[in-house]
């Protein structure tokens, strides 16, 4: 058994020099990281107190040696320990200098883990080896390797893991965003988007991230709102000597390349957008309609990150960290965007959409190592994500309406003009500490986040007869559909997210075989949401258009009907009319508004009982006491339209891990938990949000019961409840090789589903539509290498592949009724989001030249298909179809400065596609609030370039 | 004299890196012209209404009455206004109108000389002022299963069973004038909406005039209407879905200048389905039907039958179209949208039509194929309803 350990003896060289001593002194490089200095290793004199640490530069020295022999013990954690012999000799420097590679033998206790290099894909794995959960993680060296530029592709590349293409949805074992958890450092991360509960983990991109992890199993140190996964991102943690590194890249995609773009009116090229001060009154008056040209669609990303550390006189070392990065992208859709339920109500056969979007990033981080025992670290991320859209749908003059007034069998054309802001903020201070000598063990963190998330000023044109603006015939025009007066229309919706929150947790080692951890955690949340939308009331039913794309010519300030005249072509209407002002040609009120909050406080104890070296016990028990309430005024529903929601819950949860070590390299483990999913925010808040042909609103019946109110099938239940067991073998054949299996079984009670309700206007909303949810999987997992570098002992060749195979099935109520009411006409369906089969693949080839190292990457995914939405009553569901993904990443180290890399994503371009199943005339293509304003699309190949440089 | 909207001067600023300049202007609204909403509360005389009714409400007509919200009967009460009364609306378009709940009564009973009118406050007044009057029963729907209900389109406001007899309470001599403000984003106010309202219930003699969506809507249920006139209904006048099954005697149509057709008939709500068991359609009677348009050379359509809607039509006369009927559906007796199978079955017909100035007389679009000598039969034996005599006195708009 061996144990490690970490000394810092400095020595003072002062003593006086004698001819009859020597010394030892050398470099430490890390087998698993390029070979780069290793700092912070151990380097202990076999048999003797005396030892040292490695520097920044992964320098050590042992002076005033006496003659004779040594044994020089090097050591990492969680790297191999190596003993060399050396011979000192009088007078004399004997050099030793070692590349320390990972450690495939077992370590028996992690002394310091903020040393530990967790970017590897070796160290990695050695670390879910040693976890007393049920964890996987992808560090930084994988994702560099896989060409995978930020977390959402990073989780993607994990068993049982599927990313839903066109969005940021990420599925765990084919549980989606609701049964999620993001995290980073272990600190609760605030969402960009008000119709997901997590973050888009598209925005995180490769250069802040350590690594990132999902645990599959609950553990009582996260919150009880668990039930597929907590995906945790490290942010990166730099604690070297100084760096300065930059990276500028470019690509093209060959669906945009050769397209004239175009983006809203009023952004920047950097996707930032400043009138949010003004009166959305303002705004439309004062600025026209019209999509603007963008530049020419070539994608450039470009950053850069830098690092210093200072050391201090009593030991202490204070080490910054920076990393900015700006990226965009140019996508063209060109396909259909349809809604057909019982019958086609809308259907463009013929859609193209540009999407212009913008990435920037900026971390910084400090960390501060006041001693041996005591660390501290601030983090501040600050992201601006934006996403500008433009939509022409009908272009072929071929578009149908059902319910178009002049032609229902072609001509009807709508325009969509969209921008999405998303600024994110947040910030995390965090420490850690020991006590008697590592008995005790103090982690703790605090985070505040902020989002602010703008849709400002989205524009929607409803045409009729557009066929006439296809011809050459001046004398027939198209005109404006107006139906409703918000078939034309200006949006306006703002969100804020605010959120505090705090971690703690102390371990205590008894003894050997046992050790207690007692944490609280704790966060409140707040939303604050409103928007606020403008209608044109075309004043001559047949105003006719001369040119669709000009329509700052038509709504001019001369051309608002004032008064009582009648000599305008339009009014502008508002639905909440301002306090004693008109609702025509005024600035109105919000027309929506709602207000939630989310606040969990947690205790939790668990032990780490260890049984003769082969068993690991880790019982635990969490109490949460949750408030969950929802404040909100909005339209179209009479009375019940301004109310509130509120419930308090206490819930314990109690969780079970056990881990069977069957020999050193093999591991058996079995988990037991209860955990609980809570509705997010938008599920509840019953606000009806319009895209282009769908309608998706909240229920607020999911907090349960109301007072006065018959109900029927509907609980009085504010989370679902979930069973979750696990059962895994894992077996570590080498370092970087693993062949693991596992199955488990969820149930979870009164799960949420996105249904068509009956409320005569076919909206989706949620509803807990059945008694209960069950989830039987089986997960297999292999990384091999197939060809080894007999010198480095590294893989010329591996490959890694992984497979989940699910069945899920969910009762459904005969009907529900409620706030809103729905039936089905079946009496059970698969799981909402669950895909049966999911694949991940990859095999990489890195042959040596000399100094030249190239690395070849195939990396492919796939999942099979999957419900989207339920179908309720007679609609038949609607299925996300399945598709394959392949990318080609080849990785160019020219010299230890320059590297110059090559990828080509998306390769087999598949159809993306969206069905409607059992309609009358069978499958009907349809388009998804889940996916894109167009559907049976293709994304194209991304092919680009990157060229890094490091100082 | 014509007032502008004068701009301030702009401001500009810059955010961030942003490339961006705001250059939006200030507003300075020197419009006097558009009648603002004060509330109405200046006058003391004027009792306001809205709200959620548990109790009965019963109007005097000593009394002055306003509506400015949201006036919700809940099931068991019963709202009477008395004949000759008019009572306005707050001119602000979304969430101003009346509804009876499911299990709640109305009783409007007006008389030719002394029609009950519901309209605008304003001084102006525009379609769309103001939301319209809800009835709610629990008749038969076919988009619901057995004694499920389903919610309605503006308040989502319970409706639909199985009594066919439901009881909502009695309209006579009622008209309803500038209604169908936006309730959100899609959904508009009809003039009079009945969902779910059974046959139990009298209507006869009302008028929706110069109304934003449709004028008069039968979501399901059976209720019978006698004498309806809808006149300048910037929507549908006349629109059926969700198996509504009563009769429709004597009704007349007059379109305006903004308007979509004269009638638009469902067989169920396309939104969700058809999932009455056993299964049934919209099946209304209509009888003495007149529709007059702009003119054949202005396109448009007097009647609009789709989704499987069933009907027998009896004595209809159109006037001023470029279609008289438009038939949608699928092909199949088990199709989702089954209209042609009503018509080779008999389940879907017209009986004495006459057509004035109608350029095309049937559009087939259901997938089967049928003469239009199956569906249509006694063309140019109509008359249509006799308007003049049953709508004098108490209507407007007509001329």
């Amino acid at each position: 058994m061996k144990r490690l350990q970490l000394l810092f003896i400095l020595f003072i060289t002062a003593t006086s020099f004698a001819q009859n001593t020597g010394s030892i002194v050398g470099k430490l490089t890390d087998k698993e990281y390029n070979n780069e200095p290793l700092p912070f290793a151990n380097i202990l004199i076999k048999g003797t107190t005396t030892g040292t640490t490695s520097d920044i530069d992964g320098l050590y020295k042992f002076e005033d040696l006496e003659v004779g022999s040594y044994t020089i013990v090097f050591s990492f954690v969680g790297y191999e320990t190596q003993e060399i012999k050396a011979e000192v000799i009088a007078g004399k420097i004997t050099p030793i200098n070692i590349a320390l590679g990972a450690s495939a033998a077992t370590l028996d206790e992690v002394v310091i883990k903020t040393t530990t290099r967790k970017e590897s894909e070796a160290a990695l794995l050695l670390d879910q080896k040693k976890a007393v959960e049920i964890k996987q993680s992808i560090g930084a060296v994988e994702l560099a390797r896989k060409g995978v530029s930020n977390a959402a592709g990073a989780v993607a590349k994990i068993s049982g893991v599927s990313k839903q293409e066109g969005s940021s949805n990420v599925y765990v074992r084919g549980l989606g965003d609701r049964y999620l958890n993001t995290t980073m450092n272990g600190l609760s991360l605030p969402s960009n988007d008000v119709n997901k509960k997590n973050i888009d983990l598209n925005l995180f991109s490769s250069d802040i991230i350590e690594n990132v992890s999902i645990s599959k199993a609950y553990s009582s140190r996260f919150y009880g709102d668990f039930s597929a996964g907590n995906v945790d991102i490290t942010s990166k943690d730099y604690k070297g000597n100084g760096f300065f590194d930059f990276n500028v890249g470019s690509s093209v995609n060959t669906n945009s390349a050769d397209k004239t773009f175009f983006r809203s009116e009023g952004t920047s090229y950097f996707g930032f957008y400043n009138r949010y001060d003004n009166n959305p009154f303002a705004v439309v008056l004062s600025h026209g309609f019209d999509p603007q040209q963008a530049d020419t669609p070539i994608d450039i990303t470009f950053g850069g990150a830098f690092g210093k550390s200072f050391d201090f006189e009593n030991g202490s070392r204070l080490s910054f960290y920076a990393t900015g990065s700006f990226e965009n992208g140019y996508e063209y859709r060109r396909g259909s965007n349809v809604d057909y339920t019982n019958v086609e109500k809308k259907a463009f056969e013929d859609a193209e959409e540009f999407e212009y979007s913008t990435k920037t990033t900026a971390m910084a981080s400090i960390n501060y190592k006041i001693d041996d025992t005591n660390s501290l670290k601030f983090n501040s991320l600050f992201i601006n994500n934006a996403s500008d859209k433009v939509g022409y749908f009908g272009i072929d003059g071929n578009g149908r309406n059902r319910d178009a007034i002049l032609n229902t069998d072609e001509g009807f054309y709508q325009m969509n003009v969209q921008f999405n802001q998303n600024l994110i903020y947040v910030n995390q201070l965090t420490g850690r500490h020991r006590f008697n000598e590592g008995k005790y063990n103090l982690d703790w963190g605090v985070g505040y986040n902020v989002v602010n998330a703008h849709e400002p000023d989205r524009k929607r044109i409803s045409v009729e007869n557009y066929q006439f603006a296809l011809d050459n015939d001046a004398s027939t025009l198209p005109t404006f559909y107006s139906n409703v007066v918000f078939d034309n229309q200006r949006y306006f919706q703002n969100i804020n997210d605010d959120e505090l929150n705090s971690r703690l947790n102390l371990a205590y080692t008894i003894n050997e075989t046992v050790k207690l951890n007692l944490g609280y955690a704790g966060k409140t949340k707040e939303r604050q949401f409103d928007n606020i939308r403008y209608g044109y009331d075309i004043v001559n039913a047949n105003t006719p258009i001369n040119n669709v794309n000009d329509l700052n010519s038509i709504f001019t300030l001369e051309n608002l009907n004032i008064g009582n005249s009648t000599d305008g072509l339009y009014e502008l209407k508002v639905i909440n009319a301002y306090p004693g002002l008109s609702n025509t040609n005024r600035p109105g009120s919000a027309e929506n508004t709602y207000n939630g909050n989310l606040n969990v406080y947690a205790g939790y104890a668990n032990a780490e009982i260890t049984l003769n070296d082969k068993w690991l016990f880790v019982p635990g028990i969490r109490v949460e006491g949750i408030d969950q309430q929802i404040a909100y005024d909005v339209i179209n529903l009479g009375a019940a339209g301004n109310s509130s929601v509120v419930s308090n819950e206490t819930v314990f949860l109690a969780s079970l891990s056990v881990k069977y070590s069957l020999n050193e390299d093999q591991n058996l483990r079995f988990s037991a938990s209860q955990t609980i999913s809570l509705p997010e925010f938008k599920e509840v808040a019953p606000f009806v949000y319009e895209s282009i042909s769908q309608r998706i609103g909240g229920n607020p019946d999911l907090l349960g019961t109301q007072d006065g109110i018959n109900y029927t099938n509907v609980n009085d239940v504010s989370y679902s409840k979930i069973l979750n067991l696990d059962l895994k073998y894992e077996w570590f054949i080498s370092k970087n090789e693993i062949l693991s299996v596992g199955a488990f079984y969820k149930q979870i009670k009164d799960p949420v589903n996105q249904v068509v309700a009956f409320d005569a206007t076919g909206t989706q909303r949620f509803f807990r539509t059945g008694e209960q949810a069950e989830i039987l999987g089986f997960e297999a997992e292999l990384r091999k290498n197939i060809i080894i570098d007999d010198e480095t002992e590294d893989a010329k060749l591996s490959t890694g592949f992984n497979f989940t195979y699910m069945h899920t099935q969910q009762d459904l109520y005969e009907s529900i009724i409620g706030t809103y009411s729905v039936s089905f006409n079946k009496d059970e369906e698969e799981l909402q989001g669950a895909s049966p089969i999911i694949v991940n693949a990859d095999i990489s080839y890195s042959p040596t030249f000399g100094n030249y190292k190239p690395t070849a990457n195939l990396i492919f995914s796939y999942f099979s298909d999957r419900i989207d939405a339920l179908g309720s009553g007679q609609l038949g569901n609607v299925i996300e179809k399945g598709i394959p993904t392949l990318d080609f990443i080849l990785k160019n180290k020219l010299n230890s400065k320059m590297e110059l890399n090559f990828g080509i994503k998306n390769i087999l371009n598949p159809t993306i596609q969206y069905l409607r199943e059992g309609t009358s005339v069978g499958d009907v293509l349809v388009t998804s609030p889940n996916g894109k304003d167009v559907t049976d699309y293709k994304r194209g190949l991304n092919v680009g370039l990157q060229f890094k440089y490091k100082f | 004299m014509k007032n502008k909207l004068v701009l301030g001067l702009a401001i500009f600023g810059m955010l961030l890196n942003s490339c961006t300049t705001d250059d939006t202007a200030d507003i300075i609204i020197n419009d006097n012209s558009v009648t603002n909403n004060n509330g109405g509360n200046n006058n003391n005389d004027v009792i306001l209404l809205s709200g959620t009714y548990t109790e009965d409400l019963t109007l005097d007509s000593n009394n002055t009455y306003k509506i400015d919200g949201a006036l919700i009967m809940t099931s068991g009460t019963t709202l009477t206004i008395p004949a000759g009364m008019v009572i306005e609306a707050v001119a602000s378009g979304s969430d101003v109108y009346i509804a009876i709940s499911s299990g709640a009564q109305i009783i409007a009973n007006g008389t030719a000389n002394n029609p009950i009118i519901l309209t605008s406050d304003s001084a102006a007044p525009q379609a769309g002022d103001w939301g319209g009057l809800i009835l709610l029963g629990d008749a038969p729907i076919n988009s619901v299963t057995g004694a499920a209900t389903a919610t309605s389109e503006i308040a989502s406001l319970p409706y639909g069973g199985t009594d066919a007899t439901d009881n909502s309470g009695s309209l006579r001599y009622l008209r309803v004038q500038y209604s169908g403000g936006s309730a959100d984003g899609q959904s508009e106010n009809n003039g009079v909406s009945f969902y779910g309202v059974g046959n139990g219930t009298t209507v006869e003699y009302i008028q929706v005039f110069e109304g934003k969506d449709d004028g008069v809507e039968f979501f399901g249920g059976t209720v019978n209407v006698d004498f309806v006139s809808v006149v300048n209904a910037q929507d549908d006048s006349i629109d059926w879905t969700e198996g509504y099954s009563g009769t429709i005697t004597n009704a007349h149509v007059l379109h305006g200048p903004e308007h979509d057709k004269g009638i638009e008939a469902d067989g169920y709500n396309t939104d969700i389905g058809n999932n009455s068991n056993p299964i049934f359609w919209s099946k209304p009677t209509v009888t003495n039907l007149t529709i007059i348009g702009n003119g054949s050379s202005t396109g448009n359509e007097a009647i609009r039958l789709r989704a499987g809607t069933q009907g027998i039509f009896t004595n209809v006369l159109l006037d001023g179209f470029a279609e008289g009927f438009d038939l949608d559906g699928d092909a199949g007796a088990t199709s989702d949208n089954p209209t042609g199978t009503g018509v080779l079955n008999g389940d879907l017909s017209v009986t004495d039509i006459t057509f004035t100035d109608v350029t095309l007389q049937v559009k087939n679009d259901t997938g089967e194929t049928f003469a239009n000598s199956e569906f249509l039969s006694g063309i140019g034996n109509a008359t249509g309803t006799d308007f003049a005599s049953w709508g004098a006195d108490w209507t407007v708009g007509n001329n």
